[in-house]
Parts: C-alpha cells; structure tokens; sequence
C-alpha cells in the first residue's frame, strides 16, 4: 500500500511507547485513586514531630492544646487526653489516628470503625526518637525520621559527651509554683523526660531519688536539698523582660539555697522546652547553657 | 466551786496546755534533723544558718497557719452544728467553701495573679467568693418573714454548695492543663505558707470571727433546744442565729483563703471534744478551738514526714484520720 | 394576770382571703389557776399559746400581763415571768438532766455570766418538786417519756416565773405517765402557787386538772369559764362533734367524760 505512514520499525516504536503510557497512565491513576493519607493527633509533641519531618502536610486535625507550629492553629480540634470527640474524630474519615496508649476506649471505637491508630506511651528522653522514627514509617517520611531522629541522638551524645568532665551542678528543675510565692511548687523528679534532658545537660537532679515524673517541693525539702542551680520553666504566662527580676524575688527568702546566694536562678520560658517532642535536644542545650556558665 | 466553773477551769487550760506543747514541739520535728542549738545561735550568719531557715522560714509559719486554720475551723465547725442542731453539719455544709473555692479557681482560670494584685489575687478572690456565697445564703435564708430559717438555710446552703462545686468542675474543664494543675493542687489545700505576711493577712479576720464567737456559748446551747424553747428562755433567736452564721462563714472564709479547704476539721474535732467534755458549749467551743489547732498542727506534721523525703497533702491525712473516726462513732451508736 | 383582748391572727402574708387562725379571741388567766384550752387539732391553740408567751404577735387585739401589753416586754423579761413548756424536746446533742434544767436559769444570767450557787439551789429544787433529782447526773436522752416530761418541766420551773404554758404535755406519753404529769401539774400549783396553762385536747386531762376551761373551735371561743360549768356534753358536741356522757367521779370528785358515739354535723 503507497502512503501507509507506520513502518514497520515506526510502528514497534509507537507500540513501546503506547505500553509505556499506558502503565504510567494506569500508574498514576491509581496513585489517584489511593487515599492521601489523614492524619489526626491528640498529642502535641508528636503533630510537631510530624511537622519536623515534613508530614505536616498529612495532618487534619488536632487535640484542643495543639499551638505549634502555628498552621495548626486553623485545624478542627478533636479534643485531648480526658474528652477526645470521637464522633467528629471518625466523621473525619482519617487513615491515622495519634493517640495515648492509656485512651482504650477510643482504641475500642476506632478498631470497630476500621482505622488505624498508634498508641503513644509517653516515657523519658529515649522515647522521642522512637517516637520519631515510628512515626516516619507511619507516614512515608522514613528518611527525614531518621534524619531528624539520629540528628537528636547525635547532639544529646555530643552534649552528655561534653558535660562529662564538667562540674555538675545540683538542680532544682522546677516546671511550675504560684506567682510572687513559693507556694505550690511542682519539680521533676528522679523520672521523666525533664529529668532526663538536665542530666544530659551535665545537671544532677536534687530530686533524682523520687521515682515520679513530679514532686511537690515544700520549703523545707528545697532547704534541705541546698541546690546550687535554679532552673524554673515557663510555658504559660511568660513574664516580659522587664519583670523577670521580680518573679524570681520570691526566692530570697531562702537565702542559706546556694542557687539564692550565688544568684544561679534562671527563667527558661516557651512550650517547646516543656513537651518532649522534636526540639529536646535544643531544650537541652539551653539547660546545659545555663548550668555550665 | 460549781461545776460549771469548775470545767471552764480545769478542762480549758487542759486543752490549751496539751495545744501549746504541739507548737512548741512541731517545729522542732520534720524530715531533716535540725539543730535546736544552731537555729538560735545568732552568731551564724543567716544565710549560712541552714537549720534557722528551715525553722523560720519553712517550719514556723508552717505551724503558726496550721494552729490558726485548725482552731478557725474547729470552731466554726461547733458553731454550725448548734446552728443547724445536726451533729453532721461542717464549716463547709452552707456552700461558704465551694463558693471561696470558685473564687480562687476563677482568680487562678483568669490569671489575676499576673494583675497588680500579684500573690495576693488569689487569697483575695477565693474570700471574696466566701462572702459572695455568704451573702446569697443569707438573703435566700432571710426572705422568710421574722428570722433566719435554718430549714431554709440548710437548703439554700447545700444546693449553692452542689451549684458552686459544679462551676468549679466547669472552670477545670475550660482551663488549659498547667492552669488545671493549678486548680487541682490548689484544691488540697497547702499549708507550707513560707512567709508571715498571708498570716498577719488573716489574723483581724480571724479575730473578729473569734471575738463574735466568744458572745454565742450559753446562747448556742439554748438554740441546740429549738428556737421555740430558747425564744422562751429569753434568747433573741433570730439576732443569735444571723450572729452564728456571719461570723462562722467569716471565720470559714479566712481559713480558706489562708491554707485552701482543708476537710474533716470542723466536724472531728467537735465530736472528739464532745465525747471528752459533753455538750456544753461554755465548754466545747473554747476546748475545740485550742484542740482544732493542736490536731491540725499534728496532721500536718504526719503529712511532711511520713512518706519523706516527699510530703502528702494534708487534706489526706485529716481525711485518713476523719474517715475511720466517723466509722467507729456509727459503729459505737448502733 | 394573763389578759387576751380580742386577739386576732391569721398566719401567712400577702394578699387572697384565707381563714383566720384566731379570731376576736378574749380570755382572762387569773393568778394561782389551772387554765386549760381546749380544741381539736387546728383549732388555734398552740397558735393562741405562742400569742400568750409574746412569741407571736397579734395582727389585732393585745396580750397584756398585769396590765402591760407583752410587746412592751424584752424578751428576757418576758422569759422571767412566763415559762413555756413545749409538746417535745427533740435534742441534738447530749445534754445531762442536771444542763438541762440550769438552761432555764438563762434569763437570770448575764450575757458571760456563769451559774452560780444560787442558781444550782433553783434548779435542784425545781428536780424534787418533779420528781426527778435521783436522775440529775443521767443524760437526758437515757430518759423514758415520762421522765423526759418531767425534766423539761423542772427546766421551765428553773425559770421562776409566775406563769407556765403547757402545750400539749401528755400528748405522746403512755398512760401512767400521763397520770404522773397530770399530778405534778396540780402540786406544781397547789405547792407552789405556779400559774398554769395548759393547752391539751384531753378531756379527762382538761378536766382532773383544770380550774377553768377555755374552748376553741376554728379559732373561736365557744364557751369559757369554770371547768364544771363548761364542760357538758353539749359544749363536747360542739367542740369535736361527739356525744359523751359527763358526770362526776365521785371517788377522785372531778369530771369524766365518757364518748359515746360520733355525730355528724350538719355542713
């Protein structure tokens, strides 16, 4: 036949080409087709886990305390350890839901609605890059977990590392009292991650012995344990600049407390220092910061 | 000697010798040992003087609020009960401590203490609240014609009580999980006060509760017969009852303000006293007074050593010492 | 003594009609009597009692006591010459026969005053005119009703007032009790020349113990005057709508009535 276009070797090619397409188009479209991946946390520090390893994308909703990064603050909140929403958390349709290991009665509703959750077991300082890296699998982000992960790891080692030949300071880690007073004052015991992130920093916790996350600390107990630093964490109610001075006034009163006499209170303020997710090795840096001056 | 004066003279100072020896002995004792001879040795330097800090700053103003609250509310406890005429009554029973609660709780969901009003904001709301519930019981209690009511009083107290504690669940439930903390330890009361100045806050109101309640005994013992038989012995029925409620309600709110709700006083004390010296309450409201304090006092010294190096609440060991106490009073009346 | 004027009360406040608990009521208690107020159950008298104490006072009308009018009267003066007896004592608390009756000597005592010998000597005197010494040190919820009775009496006679009001005393007592008060009632004013007024819907009560009667039905005096000649059967059908026979017991020499039958009245 004169004027057929196809040749022979013409029409080889175009069939390689049309098998090509039509895999890649079966391909995509059935990326398409699967489901983008929703993910609900109850749990702050792992949405900023999630943020940290470019999962961010992934989240829809959040517990009612989420507040970093601030693009969660737009998301619907589902509530939080004691009231999680249940029905607004299944009406979401999510293929992921981050809970508390002890929150059993939402595991129950969420094994009957078919979706899946990981329970989180909140614990010391190891279990952040657990965390991290459990998380990185969940959601497709392996490598920036391990990334991110590792990273934490390596920079607590360097820190324990470097604090070891230092003198190390008694501290008193105190994450909350009343203001103007000494009443009511809560610190980390001998367990936690706060407890954790000071002894890496090269502290030593005055409280160390108390098997509990947290003590209350009466004056006598402080008196008796003479601390020679004063670490206290602000997450709430940050005092302006000009008013830290003040705050801290109230310790003078017990003026025989080495961190009194030598002036070795410190105010750490911002959330980030008090939840156990993504930046602890930055917390815990600031600790050492100010405990090896 | 009659009888009467015979007790007022011999029990009263009984129990104010048995409440002095406990001050003078619970700030001697506590988790760290301490050196008496140390502490009053003026030539150490204060700062240096570990075991006078401990002493003055930590133990003393400890036992000084201890012994305030618990004769506060020891008494208070007495003269709500001759109020009432139930043996079951507490200084809590008319909604005065769910009511300073709220107060407090609203000063600590409001963050007033980050206002001028510093330390103060929440000692301040939480009686601020007391004398707003006083208040409201009162004019509920008042609007039936001639006296106070007790029925109505007891109504009025009970169902604000159960109203104010639900508001303070509400506030727990907005608030966010550090201020909720706060809420929840506020609630068990603390008495490690660590400075004098919330002390001498207390001490003119206090004092006029005391000084109102020192008019009321023989009345108190006539009102515990019905209104109609001390109305007819004399007793200006209505004029006492307002002076018993105000000035119990004061003395309440103080003692809040002071040290947070601190349970089981006002109701074991008056029943311990009673069943050492009856009924009288000549005899009864002075005697719980002093008794309220040595017990709170104690308990608290229970509280900081038992379990050190950490301490537990107070409100716990009153409760552990109250709870079986109430068990065997059933248990010995059946 | 003891003078009603026209006395008028009706409790509640506030606009609407209601019937009057007490109305136009008049009754003289003269020194050295047994009065007794007789009725049904509402007739008014406690109410009537409360108006002769100075408990309550009347929308109209005046309740004087030798001429001055009881509002006029403090309360601890009042208390000094009237003495109330309520129907039952229900205590809170453990009080000792001995605290018991010393209560009464609370409008004598200044306000941090305490008991002294003179007041002991009242209230022990005023436990053997009852009867009821040997039970001084006992508490008083120990007590039978009998005895209880008989305390709260010596209490109101601890008072030293020249009047006792009774309201209702032997309403929930056993019949040998009932006879025990009923004579210590009458000892009380032959012995003591106590002035008494008792308020009680016991017949037979009204009648072995009382000078004089008083009766009230639907807060109305019916008949008022010496007991023998105001309590006929007629004045009995009148007061509870009974038919009983009354007449004179010749042993004891007082009245008894004796119900026969119910009668309906006629609305």
């Amino acid at each position: 036949m004169n004027g057929c276009p196809l040749s022979a070797i013409g029409l080889r090619r175009c069939l390689t080409v049309a098998v090509f397409v039509a895999i890649y188009g079966l391909w995509t479209g059935h990326s398409i087709q699967a489901q983008k991946p929703r993910v609900i946390t109850l749990i702050p520090a792992l949405t900023e886990m999630l943020f940290a390893i470019g999962a961010g994308d992934q989240v829809i909703a959040v517990s009612s305390y989420d507040e970093d990064p601030p693009q969660v603050r737009a998301l619907p909140k589902v509530g939080a350890l004691i009231d999680p929403d249940v029905e607004r958390i299944i009406a979401l349709r999510p293929t992921l839901v981050l809970l508390y290991g002890s929150q059993t009665d939402l595991m129950t509703q969420l094994s009957r609605a078919s979706i899946p959750y990981y329970a989180y077991r909140h614990g010391g300082l190891g279990t952040v890059s657990v965390t991290i890296r459990e998380l990185g699998v969940r959601t497709g982000h392996s490598r920036e977990a391990e990334s991110l992960a590792s990273d934490i790891d390596r920079r607590l080692a360097a820190l324990r590392q470097r604090t070891a030949a230092l003198k190390k300071p008694r501290t008193l880690l105190v994450f909350g009292r009343e203001r103007g007073s000494l009443r009511n004052i809560y610190a980390s015991g001998g367990r936690g991650f706060l407890h954790d992130m000071l002894e890496a920093a090269g502290g030593v916790n005055v409280f160390a012995a108390v098997q509990a996350e947290s003590v209350q600390a009466s004056t006598e107990m402080i008196l008796a344990q003479k601390p020679d630093v004063i670490i206290e964490l602000r997450s709430t109610e940050i005092p302006a600049e000009n008013q830290r001075a003040a705050e801290l006034s109230s310790w003078k009163v017990l003026g025989s407390v080495p961190a009194v006499r030598s002036n070795r209170i410190h105010l750490l303020s911002g959330r980030w220092l008090v939840v156990p997710g993504p930046r602890v090795a930055d917390g815990a840096e600031a600790f050492a910061r100010v405990l090896h001056r | 000697m009659t009888s009467v004066r015979r007790r007022l003279t011999v029990v009263v100072p009984a129990f104010g010798l048995l409440t002095f020896a406990v001050l003078l002995v619970a700030p001697t004792l506590g988790s760290t040992p301490i050196s008496l001879r140390r502490v009053f040795d003026s030539s150490i330097a204060w700062d240096d003087n570990v075991d006078a800090q401990i002493f003055f700053v930590a133990r003393l103003p400890r036992v000084l609020a201890g012994a305030l609250v618990g004769s506060t509310l020891a008494a208070a406890g007495v003269v709500m009960q001759a109020l009432l005429r139930n043996p079951l009554a507490t200084p809590f029973t008319l909604g005065v401590s769910a009511a300073a609660a709220l107060g407090a709780m609203a000063a600590i969901a409001l963050h007033l203490d980050a206002t001028f009003l510093g330390a103060a904001a929440i000692p301040a709301a939480c009686f601020g609240g007391a004398m707003v519930g006083t208040t409201i019981v009162y004019f509920l209690a008042t609007r039936v014609s001639g006296g106070l009511s007790t029925n109505v009083l007891l109504l009025a107290g009970v169902t604000l009580n159960t109203f104010f504690s639900a508001l303070i669940t509400f506030v727990q439930y907005l608030v966010d999980p550090a201020d909720w903390y706060r809420t929840a330890r506020w609630l068990l009361g603390n008495l490690d006060v660590s400075s004098y100045t919330p002390i001498l806050a207390s001490v003119p109101l206090i004092g006029i509760a005391l000084l109102l309640f020192a008019l009321l005994p023989r009345t108190l013992n006539l009102l515990t017969l019905g209104d109609d038989v001390a109305s007819g012995r004399g007793v200006d029925v209505a004029t006492a009852q307002r002076i018993a409620f105000l000035s119990a309600s004061l003395a309440t709110g103080a003692a809040i303000s002071l040290a947070g709700p601190i349970g089981f006083i006002g109701i074991v004390v008056p029943h311990l006293v009673r069943l050492l010296v009856g009924s009288d309450h000549r005899i009864v409201l002075p005697a719980a007074t002093l008794f309220g304090a040595a017990f709170l006092v104690s308990c608290d010294l229970i509280a900081r050593t038992i379990m050190s190096p950490i301490e537990l609440p107070v409100g716990i060991v009153t409760a552990m010492i109250g709870g079986p106490f109430f068990l065997w009073l059933l248990v010995r009346k059946a | 003594m003891l003078r009603a004027d026209n006395v008028s009360f009706t409790y509640g406040q506030g606009p609407g009609i209601r019937p009057a608990t007490l109305s136009g009521i008049s009754l003289e208690i003269r020194r050295g009597q047994v009065v007794g107020i007789l009725g049904p159950n509402g007739s008014g008298k406690t109410t009537l009692l409360r108006m002769l104490c100075g408990m309550r006072r009347p929308d109209h009308g005046s309740v004087t006591l030798e001429g001055t009018s009881l509002d006029r009267l403090s309360r601890r003066a009042l208390a000094r010459r009237i003495a109330v007896v309520p129907q039952e004592t229900q205590l809170a608390f453990e009080y000792t026969v001995l605290e018991m009756v010393l209560m009464g000597r609370h409008p004598h005592l200044g306000l941090f005053q305490l008991e002294g010998p003179n007041d002991f000597d009242v209230a022990r005197d005023a436990l053997a005119a009852t009867g009821t010494a040997q039970l001084e040190h006992r508490r008083f919820s120990t007590l039978s009703g009998g005895e209880k009775q008989r305390v709260v009496i010596a209490a109101a006679l601890a008072q030293a007032a020249d009047i006792m009001l009774l309201d209702e005393p032997t309403a929930s007592l056993d019949l040998g009790y009932q006879l025990e008060v009923a004579a210590l009632v009458t000892s009380l004013n032959q012995e003591r020349s106590v002035t008494i007024v008792i308020s009680t819907h016991d017949l037979n009560l009204a009648a072995s113990t009382c000078h004089e009667l008083v009766m009230l039905r639907q807060g109305r005096v019916i008949a008022a005057g010496p007991t023998t000649e105001v309590l006929t059967p007629a004045n009995v059908r009148e007061l509870y709508d009974v038919d009983a026979d009354v007449h004179v017991h010749e042993p004891s020499g007082h009245l008894v009535v004796v119900p026969v039958t119910r009668v309906t009245r006629p609305r």
